[in-house]
Order: structure tokens, then sequence, then C-alpha cells
């Protein structure tokens, strides 16, 4: 059993708990054990922390980190915003012994040091991780194929940019993902401008929502065209962009696609039998059961 | 002697790769420790282990060589048959008691100014760390 | 010998105006250098290498009787050569100079720190007074240089230099791995600015290389081995079979009359059907072909890899008998006295930047690729098509900096220099030949810097292209109509933006060509950063390498257009041309010589030797015991030898265990042992 300190973010707990059931019930499957990260803050949030001030970033996402080192494991994680706060700036901290000293003087008032001795990764690339998980064991795993439907993926900004300080290999048209869901038995599909934005990420959400509703619309548009049943992430944010924002857009451009969304995570509890409710998907803002019903 | 210790490190560097490595990175002006003091020959083919073991009996605090990369070498492999030699000059310095991190052989192409840069601060930190020689205490 | 007179040491530091003076405390330095054993005189001096700099030198020599001279100033690789000539006309031997690096390697680096720049400074004296007290008398050797050179690739900078080799009197050998010379500029349709026609400026000069009686032209051949030093490289050619022989080969094979003329009867019948690669592959060839009707030699060549044997070709060939299937490949050795690299570029594989849809959408094209579909004796006669379905576009997108000016890692780093002006060529083309068709052209800055390219790039304004700033983020194809949306920020108004192309070119970034590394490493050349290969010095020696009688021209030294290319093709081939000129060089003395009292006969030096330079002969006072012997021309002073020998019986010159060994000493117990 690979042990894990699980951050588990905001979003997650608070509007989609059934990713945050599944995190924990999918990974035991597959020889992952998700201890809880006592004691974590706010990744803190990348758009809205580090556009304002980057040392209160780099300073709250450390000490998230220092959590981690005090139990001796490496962090878990399921949202790409977490991701994007947690493993850069433990990157960047490793990397730049000024600026560790920097946040170290301040973590040093809450008696904390940043030591730089564990790593930050994705639950999905845990399980893609051969040595860790891999495709094969997922696949072992599922006792209820989810066979029959065409399920498409949204891999997330904050997961794969930059480039430079991630080790994905290719960021322009990766497939790992679509390995990982067809390993659940339902056929993964490619889509018009697969990598593009989901519309929510570095405060545009926030900031201009008929802008980021615009760029979720044509994601709509390319994922309608391919006939997708399903589309599926692995970030609670951009599950909440493409769940949320479909009402939106409905009530904003009057335009209705009604396609469900979910988490890789609650997928995977599909497969692995867990029930609709134990995933909580009647909290989803997209109604889940057309695309349940071709698949049970 | 000054009331501070500052280290005595020996650089044994090569002309075609590592000295004109050096020299780009004074042409890019990029900032080093001041500690090492080079001695160029012409491929460290030439460096004679008694070279390094000399100057660690002199009480050289750290020696440094440095050549060319692999397959890089001006006079084909002189940089792999001194690498050779290196490996033996490290279990020398082991059997003697002394740390064997004093002693480094990297290899510094002449358009790598900047890691030049680097392996010298790097070289520095580790003497530093290991504080002065034990030959030198003794010599004193 | 030295070590028998009193070593008189002249001391001698350069203030480099504020370079060194800056950063060290010159006056400490002198004040200290007169302190050191064996130093007879210090001196300072403004700049050191100026005349009254080298004077002071020949001056002191004289006037106190010194033994060797130490000049502590910028890097040996700088003005070692300098101070050397000063030395020798102050009536010393040359090689008892020795340099102290104080500012590339001392005040340039440790700017902010007087007092430790000082220290060091004075070490480094120190350092090389030691060595200077114990330097020797050295006589470099002479070589005779042969009267040949070699020139490496037979683009447009290879050719310029082979002739103006060739024209200055010296026996030229063209090599080029092509069926024929030409390279890259032949396959271009228009040069910018003056928008001549590529072809038809350098046809010309591929006829002259041809048929002047000084150039022996190898298409068709790659360099096995390099072997030699200057004056003196041996250079086995693999000649590649060709399957066609030349008139003049068919004369040698007692076949009257025959041999290719080119007529083409042979391509005719031949039934299999290649993509031809001067085409970028837009066009078919034959596994018998010529890449274009232009070709320099006009022979045929033979894809051995495609040919199925038929015989068809042979019989078409009739009594010419010029086809031979069973042709094997030929190794031809040259003796040359200096060598010209000259081996270009290839288009780095831009499909790796997948956001730009290369290879998954057909209508975006490179830029090479649109140089042959806008050329009249292209594939399409000059019509410009986009390849998904041959219509004719009516707007077209150019992505400038495509994988160069990228830090991605994924990418170039450096700017490739001739993109943003064939992009603008390639913009005026298509607004000329296709009237009303519509030109974006997405750039990050235009870089016109040559003599009229600004000009050309306002004409190119003026006429109607549409320039956004901006790095493009991605291209996406309608699957209906295969028309291409570019999307990037413009950043000039802050927005993005996404324009619908019927076609996209993809200003795609250079890189060196994949064999470069191999033949670098043949000649022993050192690689840049980049990738590309290093000049021995970036301002001064821009056509030189470290490896002496080997010269670079053009793009395999890093990107350059056409005119850039042909001055540093004419500059190289003047290099290379000197010491064959001269007809003889001067080694550096810094050979091995075996102490035979020393040396015990062990011969484990002999493998150690990358030139085969050493042997084990009867010792010369007839005792029959075997010693250790050094062929001096062979021998390139590496002195890997000298730091094996068990018994230290191998004295490299100028680099002497003494003398080294003094140098130790000096840094670590103050000079004296």
């Amino acid at each position: 059993m690979h042990e894990y300190a699980f951050f588990l973010g905001c979003i997650a707990p608070n509007r989609y708990p059934g990713c945050e059931a599944a995190a924990i019930k999918t990974s035991e499957k597959v020889g992952i054990k998700l201890l809880p990260l006592k004691g974590a803050s706010c990744c803190p949030a990348p758009g809205a922390f580090g556009s304002i001030d980057l040392n209160v970033w780099y300073a709250m996402a450390a000490r998230n980190v220092c959590l981690a080192e005090e139990m001796k494991k490496d962090i878990t994680l399921i949202c790409n915003g977490c991701y994007k706060s947690i493993y850069e700036v433990n990157h960047i901290l490793k990397h730049n012994d000024d600026l560790k000293d920097r946040v170290n003087e301040v973590l040093a008032e809450i008696d904390m040091e940043f030591k730089g001795s564990q790593d930050v990764w994705h639950l999905a690339e845990l399980y893609y991780d051969p040595k860790i998980c891999g495709v094969q064991k997922i696949r072992d795993s599922v006792t209820t194929p989810l066979t029959g439907a065409k399920v498409a993926v949204h891999y997330g900004c904050h997961l794969m940019k930059p480039q430079k300080e991630r080790h994905f290999g290719d960021t322009e048209n990766p497939m790992w993902l679509e390995e990982l869901v067809d390993a659940l038995g339902c056929e993964s599909v490619q889509y018009r401008n697969k990598m593009q934005c989901c519309g929510a990420g570095g405060g545009v959400r926030g900031y201009d929502i008929t802008h980021s509703l615009d760029i979720t619309n044509e994601k709509m548009i390319n994922l309608q065209e391919v006939g997708a049943d399903a589309l599926t992430e692995v970030c609670p944010f951009c599950q909440l962009q493409f769940d949320r924002g479909q009402i939106e857009i409905q009530e904003t451009f009057g335009v209705s696609y009604g396609l469900p969304i979910l988490h890789y995570n609650e997928l995977l509890g599909l497969a692995q039998g867990m029930s609709p409710q134990d995933l909580a998907l009647d909290l989803h803002g997209i109604d889940c059961t057309p695309f349940l019903k071709k698949v049970l | 002697m000054a009331d501070e210790w500052n280290p005595k490190i020996l650089a044994i560097i090569c002309n075609w790769c590592s000295y004109a490595g050096a020299d780009l990175a004074g042409g890019a002006r990029i900032q080093y420790p001041s500690d090492v003091r080079t001695i160029r020959v012409m491929c460290t083919g030439r460096i004679d282990m008694l070279f390094i073991m000399k100057a660690f009996a002199n009480g050289a605090d750290g020696v440094l060589v440095s050549g060319c990369h692999f397959g890089d070498c001006h006079y084909l492999a002189g940089n792999f048959k001194a690498a050779k030699r290196m490996f033996m000059v490290k279990n020398v310095l082991k059997n003697l008691g002394l740390e064997d991190k004093r002693f480094r052989m990297t290899f510094v192409s002449a358009s790598e100014g900047a890691k030049w840069a680097t392996v010298i601060s790097d070289v520095v930190k580790t003497v530093n760390e290991l504080g002065p020689s034990p030959i030198a205490e003794f010599k004193k | 010998m030295a070590e028998k007179e009193e070593a008189r040491v002249g001391v001698f530091i350069c203030h480099c105006g504020t370079n060194i003076a800056g950063s060290i405390d010159i006056m400490d330095a002198v004040e200290y250098a007169k302190t050191i054993p064996n130093v007879a005189y210090a001196d300072q001096y403004q700049y050191m290498c100026s005349t009254p700099g080298q004077g002071k030198i020949v001056e002191a020599i004289k006037e106190h009787n010194l033994t060797g001279i130490v000049v502590a100033a910028c890097s040996p690789r700088l003005h070692e050569p300098t101070f050397r000539v000063a030395t020798k006309e102050g009536g010393l031997n040359p090689f008892r100079f020795e340099m102290a690096n104080i500012r590339e390697q001392n005040s340039w680096v440790h700017m902010h720190d007087k007092e430790s720049a000082t220290a060091k400074a004075k070490d480094a004296i120190k350092i090389a007074v030691a060595k200077a007290a114990l330097l020797e008398d050295l006589i470099p050797k002479s070589v005779p240089v042969e009267h040949a050179a070699l020139v490496v690739g037979a683009g447009v900078g290879g050719i310029q230099a082979s002739l103006d080799l060739a024209s200055a009197g010296i026996k030229t050998y063209l090599i080029e791995k092509w069926p024929t010379v030409g390279g890259r500029m032949s396959q271009l349709d228009k040069t910018f600015p003056t928008l001549d026609c590529s072809q038809c400026i350098l046809t010309p000069k591929m006829v002259d290389v041809g048929r002047h009686p000084n150039i022996e032209l190898m298409t068709y051949c790659e360099i096995e081995k390099v072997e030699g030093y200057i004056g003196n490289f041996d250079i086995t050619i693999r000649k590649k079979a060709r399957g066609v022989l030349s008139p003049d080969e068919a004369t040698a094979r007692g076949i009257v009359g025959g041999g290719c003329n080119g007529c083409g009867d042979c391509a005719e019948v031949c039934p299999v059907i290649k993509p031809n690669p001067f085409e970028m592959g837009m066009a078919p060839r034959k596994a018998i072909y010529i890449y274009h009707a232009q070709v320099m030699p006009l022979l045929y060549t033979v894809d051995f890899d495609a040919c199925v044997k038929c015989g068809l070709c042979v019989d078409a060939c009739g009594d010419k008998k010029a086809i031979d299937l069973e042709m094997e490949d030929e190794f031809i050795t040259l003796k040359i006295g200096t060598a010209i690299i000259a081996t270009g570029y290839n288009l780095m594989p831009i499909e790796n930047k997948r956001e730009w849809g290369y290879k998954q959408f057909d209508n975006v094209i490179t830029g090479l690729e649109f140089e042959r579909l806008i050329c009249a004796s292209g594939p399409t006669g000059g019509h410009l098509i986009r390849p998904s379905d041959g219509e004719t576009p009516k707007s077209v997108g150019f992505i400038l900096c495509a994988g160069s000016r990228d830090n991605t890692g994924n990418g170039k780093p450096y700017c490739s220099r001739f993109c943003c002006m064939y992009s603008l060529k390639h913009a005026h083309q298509i607004m000329e030949k296709i009237p009303g068709t519509k030109v974006y052209l997405f750039y990050m800055d235009i870089r016109s810097f040559g003599k009229m390219y600004e000009e050309f790039y306002y004409r190119i304004q003026s006429e109607g292209a549409k320039f956004i700033r901006g790095r493009v983020a991605n291209v996406l194809e309608d699957p209906q109509t295969r028309n291409l949306y570019v999307r990037a920020e413009d950043t000039l108004l802050g927005r993005p933006v996404e324009v619908e192309c019927d076609l996209v070119v993809l200003a795609a970034a250079v890189q060196p060509v994949d064999e470069e590394d191999v033949i670098r490493k043949h000649f022993g050349v050192s690689k840049s950063q980049d990738g590309w290969m290093l000049e021995a010095h970036p301002k001064l020696n821009p056509c030189g390498t470290t490896t002496a009688g080997v010269f670079l021209a053009g793009v395999c030294q890093g990107p350059k257009d056409i005119p850039d290319t042909v001055a540093q093709a004419e500059g190289a081939a003047s290099a290379a041309s000197i010491p064959i000129h001269i007809g003889q060089v001067e080694l550096e003395p810094y050979f091995a010589q075996c102490m035979e009292e020393l040396c015990a006969g062990c011969g484990m030096c002999i493998d150690l030797c990358p030139y085969q330079a050493l042997a084990l002969v009867d010792r010369s006072d007839g005792s029959g015991r075997k010693v250790m012997s050094v062929t001096e021309a062979k021998c390139k002073g590496c002195g890997t030898c000298g730091g094996f020998c068990p018994g230290g019986a191998i004295k490299m010159q100028h680099f002497t265990s003494p003398q080294i060994h003094a140098q130790i000493d000096a840094f670590l117990c103050g000079g004296e042992q």
C-alpha cells in the first residue's frame, strides 16, 4: 500500500463531496492509501492569491507542504488549482535557496520550516504511473465496466502548464488520461481543441463571467460535435465551470447542452461499483441520469 | 594568516573546453566565488595523479579537474583516460582518510560559461562545508 | 638548461582600462610581484597589448637581462600570441612567456570584491612566475602544407568558398552528400529583398564549380574518416554507389562515347515511384532520378533502397552503357592542407509543436514547402494551391518564430534570423500572384536587419499585408471546409484574435543537419550551446575553429541569410588559403619527449596515444634496451602519455612536470619548496 497525505482542497468537499468520497474509496482498491492532511488550509488558489501577492501564495502553500513533511509523506490531491499551487511552490522552493530562506522566515513565526523533502502528485498521475498503480491495475479494479458510452476528456491548464515545470512530456496533445478512461470500459473520444481552458481558471470566471462562459460554450459546441455522452476531468473547479456553467450558459445565451460532467474519480467509482448516491451525483447541476442509464 | 579561513582550492583545467568555458563566464560577467586558482594544461589527459596528490599534500582544501564532455575531447579521448585515473584518486583519498568530496572532476564545454560558474560555486560550497583540510591543519 | 642559469622573470600587469583596474588593485599587485622569488622586474601599464605596452616588455628584457616574461592581463586564448611576439622582439625565445589570466577569470567574475580579486590576482601572478622561471627555449616545428583544400557541403556557401579557393590557384575538393550541388538555395523561388530568382543567380555558380579546372566535384559522397593535422589532413571519402557512370568513368571502363548524358530515358521506363526530397516530398521521382532540371553534375542516380533491379533502365540506356546496377560504394583518400565545413541546416521537426497542427492538418505547411509551391519549376508549376483540395487560397496566415525564440524546451531558444524576411517575401509573392488574397503575419518582432531589409518591410506593409503582433496559441481545423482558425493574442491591442485562413505557413526554426555532429566530431570542432558549430572567437575569428586548419562557412556556424553566408564563405576561403599559400605552418612545439634514461620500456603510453605517435625502439646508446620514441609530426601535445607514464619518463614540452609541480607549490607553499 502506497501512503500519501491527501490534500483535499476547497471545492471538492464543499461543492462536489462525491469527488472526495470517490477519491478515498477508489484509490484504496488500487493500492493507494490517502491519509488526511490535518491542519491544511486553502492551497491557496493560484489565481486569487498568486495574482495579488506571490509571497503570501508561497508561504501558505509551503505551510501545507510542511504539514506533509512532518508526516514524512508525499502529498496527493485531486484538483488542478491545488496542484498548481502546491506542486509549483514546492518545485520553486526546492530550486531557489534565497526564496526558500525568505519563506522560512515567515514560517518561523509559526515554528515551521520548509525543507523540501517531499513531492507533490496529482492522484490521476499516480493512477497512471505503473510504479504506483498503472492502467492495468485500474482495469483490474473495474467491476461494472462502463461500456457503451463515449466519454470526452478535459485535462485542465494548471495540470499541464507551464510545460517547462511539468513532467508530462507532450502537453499539447497528451493521451494518458484517455488511457485511464478506456480502462473503465467506456470509449474516450477526441474533440476539437481538447486542450482549451474550461473558462474558469486564472480568475477569468471571477473577473468576466460572460467571457468565461463564452469559452465554456465553445468547448460545449466542440463536445456536442463528436457526440460525447459525458465529459470527465480531474479538477473540481473545471467541473464546477462545466457543470454549473451549462446552467449559466442557458440563462445567458439560451442554449442547453445537458452534458453530464464527472470527475475521473467519480467515473472510477461508478466502474468499481459505487452507487450514484454514494457519489452524490444528485448534487450535480446537470442531471447524470442519461449517462447512468447508458452505462449501468 | 587572515582571521577568517578562506579555502585554498586548485583547479587544473583543459585549454580547449573548460578554460574556454571559464573565459566565457568572464565575458558574460557571471559572478562566482573567488577561492579557486587555476592551472591550464592542454588536455586533462596530461594530469598526473601525482599533481593532485601533491596539491593535497601541500595543504589544498580542495582540487577540481575539469575537461571536455565525453566525445568532445580535442584530442579524441584524453578526458576519458583522465576520468579513469581520477576514479583512482578518489579511492586513494578515501584510503588516506581524506574526504573524497574534496576532489572533483567535472566536464564543462567551451560554451558553458554559466555551468562553469555553477561548478565553482558548488565546489567552494562543498569545501566550505567540509572545513579546512586536516593536512593543512597538521602542517600549521 | 633553464634550471642552471639564474631565472630572472619580468612581470607586467595590465589595467585594461578599468576592465582589470576596476576590480583589482594594480599597484598593490606590482609591489607584491616584486617580492616573489625570481622576479627581477615588475611594472604595470594601461594597455599591455598596445604598442607602448609591448615596447615595455622589449625594453625590460634588454635592460634587466630577463630570462622569462609574465604578463598578467586577459586570457592567453586572446593575447598569448601577441606577447610571444613581443618576447621574441626582446631577444628571448617566444616560449619563455607565460600569461596570468586576471581578466576573464578574475576581474570580470569578481567585480564587487576588490580585496579577494586582488588576492586571487597575486596568486595567479605567483603561479605564472613559478612556471616562467622554469620555461625553456622551444623551436616550433615547421611542416609543409599540402597545396589542396577540402570544402564539405555544396550549398551556396560551399560553392562560393570552392570558387574562391580554386580561383586562388588551389586544388579544391568539393564534397556533397546530395547527388547535386546547390543546397537549400536551389530550392528557393526568389530571394529577399531584391526578389531575384534564386535559381537564376545560383545556377551560373553551380555550372562554374562543375567546370573549374581546379575544382574536383564529388557529389553523392560522404566523409568517412579524418586523420592528420593542419597542412596534412588525410581524408577518407565514401563515394556512395550511384549506379550511373559519368562519361569520364565510362571512358575509363573502355566504353567509348558512353556514360550518362542526362537524357532521362532511364527514368521514363523506371517502374518505381518515390517522393522527391528536393520538392519536400510533394512531387514524385523514380528510383533512378535527378532532383530537378538544373542539377550539376547532370548525372542520374539510382536509389538502391528503392530499386527493384528490373533492368528496364539498363535497356533504355542502350549503347551508352551508363547504368551499372551492381555498383558498390568506393573509398577515396585525399590529402589536403586545410578544410572548410559548410554543412548548412535542416528545418526543425515542427510537428513536435503540436499546437500548430503541422502533419495533423493538410493545410498547414512549412516555409520551405511554400517555396516549392510558389516556384515556377516546382510541383505545381508555380500555382499556389492548398494541399487539402488543390484550391487557390484566399487568405493565408504566416506564423513567424515557429519554434524559434522558444524557451518551452520544445523549440529552439535562438532566432533563426532569416524567417522574418522570407515570410515578408512570401507575403509579397502571394499578393502579387493572387491579387485580393488576404495575408496575415503573426509575429513577435520583425527583424529586418540587413541592407534594404527594413525598406522591404515597409513595402510589404504598404502592399496590404496584415501584421498581428502575437505568438500563435494554436491552430484549429474546421473538419468540413478544412479551413484553419489561427488564434493568438494581439499584444498591441491587448485582446485575443481568431483569424480564419485557407492556408497556414509555419516559418519553422532551423537546426543543424543530423550528420553535422558526425562531421563535427571527425574534425574535432566544438559545439556551441545551441547546437551549431563553435567558431574560434565570436567576433575576431568567426570563420576559424579550435582545430587549426579547419574553417566554417554559412549556417553550420549559426543561422544566416544568403549574403552573410556568402560573405563568411569568402572569409573562410581567404583564411583557408593563407597556410596553403605560405606553404608551411609552424606547429606549437608541445611535443612529448622521451627521457630515455628514465624509460623502462613498458610501452603503456603507446596504447594511450590517440595519434599513434609513439613506438618502442632500440635505445640510441646501443644497450639493446627498448625505449619509447615520439614521431614529432604526429604528436599533438595532449600529454595523455605524460600524465600516465609510471616512471615519469615523458617530458611534455611547455607543460613539464617540474613546471606544473612548481605552479602547485607556488600556490600552496608560497613559491619556494
